[in-house]
């Protein structure tokens, strides 16, 4: 890919540049930066507009998060040194950005093209259980509840609780074995499917650099896979992470370059978390060079991405960055409620209300406060709502978007410090089958008829060419 | 309102100012006024604290002002308050515990742990705050020398809850389970988890973290 060029400078700088003590970095530089620009450009969250339609505010805020990206760059752990940049070259940067890239092979291959707000065309829809904990026998069966449904373009895995039965221990073989088990499974699910040219997302969860680089090797994921390389909270790398974007780098697979600001954390409350992110997806594009920037903030008690400060601040962030850039952004939706319960269902149609009328070119699902706390707590339907909601509400304004988040959120916002956990997928669907119970059927049914009520046209058929 | 009420409040709110000096200024004006050192400690600053917490927790502050907050009262804690108790000849005004705190080998989550050991600075606990990726080792042998009462361990990955456990298994093996407690937390963490692996304690979230380690210390003989 041709942002790659400057590999071996991101290198370079991360063992030359200024040296700093971490805590510093955090309490010293990002905080008060943040606090800085928020003042300077005049960022302001008013809880009674969840999904702005100011384009002066996305471009103040555009300028605030390039402002703070070059401040505070970001800092390598490792070398205990801040990687920086002008803004001159983080402009360049953007300027020659991957603006396209195919993902998947053959007949599965989609296109993920970039979107500004209000855009026509539909975002692309990954599905999958985003690093839930799953048991081995029930893997593939849960893969398959995301491959079956055709609103699902690509897939990310769920993580494996254990590896032939042993517990997966961070930075041991038993993470390398993890990695391969995991592709050899995810393929065999893909396969099963149909879809064998599928992107499928690899390693979930690997915590050190072992497993994704075992996982990107031979006999594993390919590189028409998609890969991950995460950021430490916050605006922090070091040496794993760049181990994975070296090696992606050098066998040409897409990557998807990810940070996840915490609400109330240093970045501070929702005006914080919007020019977190759009700081933050700058310099993922400077540092980690990948094709897709994704971001799910989280809240610190009820670990979902679903309040309106939080949905606020990703609309806002989204909006920035696909009205001044052709970066190809994406959110993962990450509710409070699990499979089984309307709040989740609820949740996930607001994220992708939220978030696809803002500029998205690709729309993530899910992974939810109950699968982060709970084992086995995902299912495709979870998927499912939000792909469908996200081809529904291609050219819908953002008032009208506003409108329907809104109404939403007055359906779940009361169950989000409840931890709405729902059940586990063996008891929302028939694993042998592969297809919800009738119960979650019904509630899901329902869900989506009262979102037609409220105008959402998710029974339109035709839709734009990708 | 009590007259303790009146300057708990009115702490809380020096507290979360940005002026550090006057709150330390401020305490010596309150002692000077007849409020003995041990009625401020125990009716005044901890109550004020515990306000900033629960601030906190129902997030109308934010990380940047609680570590400030914690500064400020740790300077207020040793440039006033221990000194004016030294005086009077009376205990208290020590800290409620010592916890040792880390993220497990593996784990590279800093921020949540950084909240929980926040709010057990705020709400008392000296703290001693290892980072993250810390072996089992480490851990332990730090809590061993520092003489902690509890020893804190953040896990927010599937892949580095083993360590947990080998943490626990390393305390007693090593025969130090009566030396001090081992409370786990962090998203995939359940109190069934903490059970099977023979750790003390649970806390679901810092709240509750801090609740979990104010009882563990009612524990201690």
């Amino acid at each position: 890919m041709k942002n790659r060029a400057r590999l071996v400078e991101v290198l370079h700088r991360a063992e030359s540049g200024p040296i700093t003590e971490e805590a510093d970095f955090e309490r010293k530089l990002v905080s008060p930066a943040i606090k800085r620009v928020i003042e300077k450009y005049k960022i302001r969250f008013d809880k009674s507009t969840i999904v702005p339609s100011d384009n002066d505010l996305a471009d103040r805020l555009f300028q605030a998060g390039l402002q703070l990206a070059v401040e505070v760059g970001m800092y390598c752990q490792s070398t205990s040194r801040r990687i920086l940049w002008t803004r001159a070259e983080l402009e360049d940067g953007l300027r020659y950005c991957q603006r396209e890239v195919v993902m998947g092979l053959g007949t599965d291959a989609v296109v993920v093209r970039v979107r500004r707000p209000e855009d026509a065309t539909v975002p692309i829809v990954s599905g999958g259980a985003y690093g839930v904990p799953i048991p081995e026998h029930l893997y593939v069966p849960l893969s398959l509840s995301y491959l079956k449904e055709p609103v699902i373009d690509v897939i990310d895995n769920a993580s494996l609780e254990t590896v032939y039965g042993h517990p997966v221990k961070a930075g041991s073989p038993w993470e390398v074995l993890a990695a391969h088990r995991e592709a050899e499974l995810a393929l065999q699910a893909a396969n099963i499917a149909g879809r064998p040219g599928l992107s499928l997302g690899c390693v979930e969860l690997s915590p050190t650099a072992l497993g994704a680089l075992a996982g990107a090797s031979w006999g594993a994921y390919r590189p028409s896979d998609w890969h991950h390389v995460g950021t430490l909270s916050e605006f922090k790398t070091n040496y794993d992470m760049l181990c994975i974007v070296t090696h992606v780098a050098r066998i040409g697979a897409g990557l998807e370059a990810y940070y996840n600001p915490i609400y109330g954390g240093y970045v501070g409350g929702a005006e914080g978390v919007a020019v977190a992110i759009v700081g933050g997806l700058i310099l993922l594009n400077q540092v980690d060079m990948g094709h897709v920037y994704s971001t799910r903030p989280n809240h610190p008690f009820y670990n979902c991405d679903t309040t309106p400060e939080i949905l606020w601040a990703m609309s806002i962030g989204v909006q920035a960055l696909t009205r001044n850039t052709d970066l190809l952004i994406a959110t993962l939706a990450g509710p409070a409620g699990g499979p089984g319960t309307k709040t989740m269902l609820y949740e996930n149609a607001a994220h992708a209300i939220a978030t696809t009328v803002s500029g998205q070119a690709v729309i993530e699902a899910s992974h939810s406060a109950a699968g982060g706390r709970t084992r086995k707590h995902a299912s495709g339907l979870d998927s499912k709502i939000s792909g469908e909601v996200a081809h529904a509400v291609r050219g819908m304004s953002r008032e009208q978007a506003n409108e329907l988040v809104k109404r939403l959120l007055s359906l779940y916002e009361a169950d989000l410090p409840t931890n709405p956990i729902g059940k586990p997928f063996d008891e929302v669907y028939d694993v042998e089958k592969v297809e919800p119970t009738p119960e979650w059927q019904g509630m899901y049914d329902e869900v989506r008829h009262e979102l037609i009520q409220m105008g959402l046209p998710l029974e339109r058929i035709v839709h734009e060419e990708r | 309102m009590s007259k303790y009420t009146q300057l708990q409040a009115s702490l809380t709110e020096l507290l979360l100012a940005e002026d550090v000096e006057n709150c330390s200024a401020w305490t010596r004006n309150a002692l000077q006024q007849g409020v003995s050192p041990l009625d401020f400690f125990n009716e005044v600053f901890t109550p004020a604290m515990a306000a900033v917490g629960d601030k906190f927790g129902r997030l109308e502050i934010f990380l940047p002002e609680l570590i400030d907050t914690a500064e400020k009262a740790k300077a207020i804690s040793e440039q006033v308050v221990k000194p004016a108790l030294a005086e009077a000849g009376v205990g208290g005004g020590g800290p409620r515990g010592k916890v040792v705190i880390c993220s497990v080998q593996g784990d590279l989550h800093d921020i949540g742990k950084s909240m929980v050991s926040l709010m057990l600075q705020v709400n008392g606990f000296d703290v001693i705050d290892l980072g993250i990726n810390v072996p089992s080792r480490v851990a332990l042998n730090r809590a061993k020398e520092v003489g902690a009462d509890i020893l804190g361990l953040s896990s927010l990955m599937t892949t580095s809850m083993p360590y947990m456990k080998e943490c626990v298994e390393l305390r007693d093996g090593l025969g130090l389970k009566d030396s001090f407690f081992i409370i786990v937390g962090g998203a995939p963490i359940t109190s069934k988890y903490c059970e099977d692996i023979g750790a003390d304690a649970f806390g679901r979230d810092a709240i509750d973290g801090v609740k979990k380690c104010i009882s563990l210390m009612e524990k201690r003989p």
